[in-house]
């Protein structure tokens, strides 16, 4: 999809109409630098406040300087294109600082709690203000593993059976099957935590590991059937063609084809189900009893979980809590990170394979 | 009618998709289609569920469960309503909706329409970190980090604005904190990679020739994005705002921590230290409920499920009429 990008940006070589002569480079350094210098001494003179110098001054100060550099470059219709690239590329400035402020933020404030025996060391014996070298997340990141990869052997053969059935069968229900799986892709995760407790209540079972599991299920499912979904429907079609017109049965065309071809896809499947549930906090408040010990036991008793434990200290009004809540967090979004990454890994070599088969069959 | 009588009836057409032959294929197609439908039992047992233990505050709180303004759990029979919530999700959503449509649509056309190629690789990329990111993460920068910025925005905008009735406040003293504006701001934050990734895919797959042309007849970027562009993924943006929408009433951790939840319904005075929704609201009564009251947010969350899936399902008929290369 991304080789697809296009982009209006005119390349030099190609076409001479487009190339920028330096006077006019001049004139476009110039507005973009100008308005930030006249803003920043706006505040130094008259201390106004930052928020309201973005947006009061710099803001049309910007909007006047790009559009009289687009009327000079062409007449009226540069007003326009130079007010719509200031409003693009601020409003996507101001998301990339949001992003990097919640970053930075978890990087700075977390990096106080990491040490080694943040990672191995469960909380027993810790109070809301025992500093932060004694205690951990080695519970809860041992918790997290246990729910998180209870729930994925769960799903990841229902979401790809989906997918299966999405891509090769010839069933009539398919479109309606898609739309309900993308319905619940949305389903809040607070009710799929309320849908397991009822279901407990129901039954009279005693709140577990387990439950937490199971409340995670249908958040994973949608993103496993979607993806695999996606990456079973990249195998050519030919291959299966061929397959059957050779006398394999369906399954066998699945297994010994189409399945080989796929594999780095499905595995971005699971990865990307994973990380979308990892962080999960509601589902499991609401069905998973926490400690501050050690657990293996899934099926009875306390155990915590990495977004558990960051919602217990995060409410804290103790400072030493809170920097386990912060800790806590950056551990999470380490793991995060390591699924995302591993992701692009996966797709980056797969686009590296899929090149050299794309010439061979344009020849 | 007198010719079909001398010729020959036109054979019966013969079916020609084959079905599965061997037991094999018979099983691997059988289950797969279980799997498949258990999308069908898996919405059904939700509903069904919630239903059962809800019932008991259904049948107890009548309608006036879904209107009213009150939580009393001293009253004897106990008084559970949850008007406000609704309400609150909603205006949150709607807050979030309005942040959120102009900065996924910038990065979408930035990514799709500016950059080079492989800076918009790395902005796809931290537009995907964006959404990996989980909700008690945003909640916990929310609450130390977001919130005493966004409450000094609250404040300029009530200083310079006030005569807007949305930015009125009863009293300044309050602080601008805990407000449906900060709440919608977070919302939007959640919501912006999942706009932004539908209106990317439109963007790209629009046709090239269409633009191209726009540009040959003289049109500049601002008339060709007016004129070509929006109209023709007009359609597939609503139905990602939709699906942004049905994220933003569902969203839970995060709003929990950021906003002052309360039963007195809040009309529109977005900067007012007052608010509600449905899924924190659950979150933040469920640790001291008792019996009745877990009923009672059961149904609660009944509500929001209803309410949410049907968001979603239009949304997604939207987004999948909009995008007709996803069919095979």
């Amino acid at each position: 999809m991304e080789e697809e990008l296009m982009s209006f940006a005119p390349r030099p070589a190609v076409q001479p109409w487009a190339r920028v002569n330096t006077g006019r480079r001049i004139q476009i350094l110039l507005a973009s630098i100008v308005p930030i210098l006249l803003t920043a001494a706006v505040i130094l003179v008259t201390g106004l406040d930052r928020n309201v110098a973005l947006m009061g001054v710099f803001l049309p100060l910007q909007l006047i300087a790009a559009s009289a550099v687009g009327f000079r470059a062409f007449g009226r219709r540069g007003v326009g294109d130079a007010a719509l690239i200031v409003f693009v590329v601020f409003f996507a400035t101001f998301v990339l600082v949001l992003l990097a402020s919640v970053v930075f933020s978890l990087v700075s404030q977390g990096a106080q709690a990491m040490s080694w025996g943040f990672f191995t060391q469960n909380n027993r014996y810790v109070s809301n203000t025992t500093s932060l070298e004694y205690g951990g997340v080695g519970h809860a990141i041992i918790g997290t593993l246990l729910v998180v990869g209870l729930t994925t052997v769960v799903t990841v053969p229902l979401g790809i059976a989906m997918a299966i059935y999405l891509t090769q069968s010839q069933s009539k229900t398919k479109g309606i099957i898609r739309t309900l799986t993308q319905a619940i892709s949305g389903l809040p995760s607070v009710v799929a935590g309320l849908f397991i407790l009822s279901i407990a209540i129901t039954l009279d079972w005693q709140k577990s590991g387990f439950l937490g599991s199971m409340a995670l299920l249908p958040l994973m499912l949608p993103t496993i059937a979607r993806v695999a979904e996606e990456a079973l429907r990249l195998v050519p079609v030919d291959l299966r063609y061929a397959a059957l017109a050779l006398g394999a049965p369906n399954y066998r065309a699945f297994f010994q084809v189409i399945l080989p071809a796929a594999k780095s896809g499905l595995v971005t499947a699971i990865l990307l189900g994973v990380a979308r549930i990892i962080g999960e906090t509601a589902p499991l408040i609401l069905t998973v009893p926490i400690n501050n010990g050690t657990s293996w036991n899934l099926f009875s008793g306390e155990i915590m979980t990495l977004p558990a434990y960051v919602y217990n200290y995060l409410g804290s009004a103790f400072v030493p809590s809170q920097n386990r809540a912060w800790g806590g967090a950056l551990v999470l979004m380490i793991l995060v990170a390591i699924l995302f990454g591993a992701t692009r890994i996966l797709s980056r070599s797969k686009s590296l394979k899929s090149k050299p088969t794309k010439e061979k069959a344009s020849k | 009618m007198s010719e079909s009588s001398v010729t020959k009836p036109a054979p019966v057409r013969r079916k020609l998709s084959a079905g599965p032959l061997s037991t094999g294929d018979k099983w691997f197609f059988r289950t797969t289609s279980i799997a498949a439908n258990f999308a069908f039992v898996l919405v059904a047992f939700i509903l069904i569920f919630l239903f059962i233990q809800a019932l008991p505050a259904l049948t107890s709180q009548g309608l006036p469960f879904v209107y009213g303004t009150e939580w009393n759990n001293q009253q004897d029979p106990i008084v559970m309503q949850i008007g406000p919530m609704i309400w609150g999700s909603l205006l949150i959503g709607a807050i979030g909706v309005v942040f959120a449509t102009p900065l996924a649509v910038s990065l979408a056309y930035l990514i799709v329409f500016m950059l080079p190629s492989r800076l918009a690789k790395v902005a796809t990329t931290l537009v995907d970190l964006l959404a990996a990111l989980p909700s008690v993460i945003i909640g916990l920068w929310g609450l130390f980090v977001f919130s005493p910025v966004a409450s000094e925005w609250g404040a300029i905008l009530n200083k310079y604005l006030g005569w807007v009735p949305i930015f009125q406040v009863k009293s300044a003293d309050n602080g601008f904190g805990g407000s449906p504006f900060i709440a919608g701001w977070i919302v939007a934050i959640m919501i912006v990679p999942i706009i932004t990734s539908i209106t990317r895919e439109v963007f790209s797959q629009l046709d090239r020739d269409l633009i191209n042309g726009a540009l040959a007849l003289g049109g500049s970027r601002f008339s060709t994005f007016r004129r070509v562009i929006f109209p023709t993924s007009a359609g597939a943006v609503v139905g990602g705002v939709l699906l942004g929408l049905g994220r933003a009433l569902g969203e839970t951790v995060a709003i929990f921590y950021v906003l002052q939840i309360t039963f007195n319904i809040n009309w529109g005075q977005i900067l007012e230290p007052n608010g509600g929704a449905v899924a924190s609201m659950i979150l933040s009564k469920f640790g001291e409920a008792t019996q009745e009251e877990v009923s009672g947010l059961i149904a609660a969350g009944l509500v929001l499920f209803i309410l949410t899936l049907g968001i979603n399902f239009i949304a997604s008929i939207i987004v999948n009429r909009a995008q007709p290369w996803r069919k095979n």
